[in-house]
């Protein structure tokens, strides 16, 4: 099956929704169902569109895509499962948002890559539109226009420096036409700040708190889970396959450590829930981006998926318990939990994950990206994750005390049998990986040297 | 040449965006950088005395073809300009409806 079915189908839906607008919802479900069975059904391999091979596009499947595509896809479907009502109005702009999501992860071209970042822009600036917040919309959509502009800056230079867009193709031709590092500096500085306003990094995120403060369920879910988790696994390939840092890592890695710190320390000073979880989120993309900078690709990847999951219970919890409870403060919504167990319990299990305590997922993940980080000597960086786990441990056991105990009147909120199910399950997972993780450092086992392998054979040309 | 007068349409509209506090005129602004863009994206393909690339029986030499791809980029990225916008401009409306007023300091939000 040709994965460019994952992109095509989405779109020509959308296309069918905006002529019939009674069939959208219904034609959005259907598009999910054939995405998500196609991700599980498409074999790996290296696609070009057209039959231009390496002049034209290609999509490139690995199991890294293939990774991302099914915790992707898998996760939106959810979404929309889960929030029913909200979805009514959007579902044609969801449509958009599918197929670039997908496009994304598949592309192996750096412009056909903006396009599709582009897509994903808008829609997420529709998708936010419906906070009634329309300044913190504009101010994101500036932010991300200016964003992908750099990011185009940066391709463009490095096209007339290559004479290539094709991403298993830079590399190479770099070398081959030795290139100084020096003159990589500015193209590959534009890409980096043009991705970083989507992955919110420290001085480019100022649009994220406007749009997440007043989100409800369905747009933080997907700004936050669904969208991040695309534009990190993005960023991640082009920082391993693509991106020569050189003289320009110090400078990486200060944006990145300082975001992270940032991001936590903020989330603590934060006085309502869904801003301590907006900036936790800030901070976790900080670290995901660090350690693809740092080449740790596979604790990169098993990080990504402990954060969709715990982002999608907790956003969604936090939603639908703002929805019921008409306010987001931290002291007003104490001992909420108390009526609510079973949610209590998935968004308890989420936050502790996220947290690193062992028995859970977040915990196995931790471990993975401290050991790693030691054994290359980064004594550094690690103390900084630890510090920064401290921080975020801290703020999560104080904002779990106020959740579970009250003190006199407690706020109630009612929250759909399949919302309970879905974020259960979740939260059984987040617990049986933390047990059991074979099998998926088992799949992860080989995706570094995939990557590299397209590069090595050139794209199979 | 063309290389010196994109980048200050760039860097204009980049001066534009953070010295403006009125909607409308941060849409023109991102416009100006667009267009710097797109003027930039034009000349990495310019060759002196180029040809067009089109395939003629005339024995021609490939390298005197100007390069044909930055245009077909160029064609998408005003399309994706077109498109942004047209929502901003939406937005601006919507703002307009919510505060009575373009300019962002007379709002009263942060």
């Amino acid at each position: 099956m040709n994965p460019v079915l994952l992109i095509a189908i989405p779109l020509l839906f959308a296309f069918l929704s905006i002529m019939n607008k009674k069939f959208a919802r219904p034609l959005l479900l259907v598009a999910l169902l054939l995405d998500v069975y196609l991700v599980f059904t498409i074999s790996k391999g290296l696609y070009s569109i057209g039959g231009f091979s390496q002049y034209g596009i290609n999509l490139l499947v690995d199991q890294y895509s293939l990774i991302g595509l099914m915790v992707v896809n898998v996760v939106f479907f959810l979404t929309v499962v889960t929030n029913c009502k909200e979805v009514k109005r959007l579902s044609t702009v969801l449509l958009v948002a599918l197929a670039g999501v997908n496009g994304l992860l598949l592309t192996n071209d750096l412009f056909n890559l903006f396009v599709f970042l582009e897509i994903v822009g808008i829609s997420a600036y529709l998708i936010t539109s419906g906070n009634k917040r329309p300044l913190a919309t504009f101010n994101y959509l500036v932010q991300g226009t200016v964003g992908s502009g750099l990011y185009l800056l940066g391709l463009i230079l490095l096209y007339s420096m290559t004479g290539t867009l094709n991403m298993a193709l830079i590399l190479p031709t770099i070398v081959d036409k030795a290139i100084p590092l020096s003159n990589l500096a500015l193209p590959f500085m534009l890409m980096f700040i043009g991705l970083g306003v989507e992955a919110k990094l420290l001085p480019f995120n100022s649009w994220v708190k406007g749009v997440l403060q007043n989100a409800n369920a369905l747009t933080s879910v997907l700004i936050a889970g669904v969208f991040a988790t695309t534009i990190a696994l993005t960023f991640g390939r082009l920082l391993s396959t693509v991106f020569v840092l050189g003289s320009i890592s110090n400078i990486v890695l200060v944006i990145l450590a300082v975001t992270m710190l940032a991001g936590e320390v903020a989330a603590f000073a934060s006085k309502r829930i869904r801003e301590v979880l907006l900036f936790s989120a800030i901070a976790q993309s900080g670290l995901i981006i660090l350690l693809f900078a740092n080449g740790l690709v596979i604790p990169a990847i098993m990080l990504i998926i402990a954060n969709i999951v715990s982002k999608y219970i907790l956003f969604t919890i936090t939603g639908k318990m703002v929805d019921g409870t008409k306010t987001d403060e931290i002291e007003s919504l104490q001992g909420v939990f108390s009526k609510n167990k079973l949610v209590g319990f998935a968004f308890t299990v989420a936050s502790l994950s996220v947290i690193g305590l062992p028995l859970f997922f977040g915990f196995i993940v931790k471990l993975n990206i401290l050991t790693s980080l030691f054994s290359q000597y980064q004594l550094f960086l690690s103390a900084l994750i630890l510090v920064v786990s401290l921080i975020e441990g801290t703020y999560f056991v104080k904002l779990l005390i106020k959740l579970w105990y009250s003190v006199g009147e407690v706020k109630t909120f009612k929250v759909d049998a399949l919302v309970k199910v879905v974020t259960l399950i979740f939260a059984l997972g987040l617990i049986v990986f933390g047990v059991y993780t074979k099998p998926l450092t088992d799949s992860l086992m080989t995706v570094p040297e995939e990557m590299m392998e397209a590069i090595a054979e050139r794209g199979n040309f | 040449m063309i290389q010196y007068a994109s980048i200050i349409l760039i860097m204009l509209g980049l001066y534009g965006l953070l010295t403006n506090r009125n909607v409308i005129k941060i849409i023109i602004s991102l416009n100006v950088f667009e267009i710097g863009l797109n003027l930039f994206i034009i000349s990495v393909g310019y060759v002196d005395g180029g040809l067009a690339p089109i395939l003629t029986g005339n024995s021609t030499s490939v390298l005197s073809f100007v390069d044909p791809l930055p245009h077909a980029l160029v064609l998408t990225s005003i399309v994706i300009g077109v498109g942004t916008t047209a929502l901003g401009l939406a937005f601006a409306k919507k703002i307009y409806a919510k505060y009575g007023t373009y300019e962002i300091d007379e709002m009263g939000v942060e």
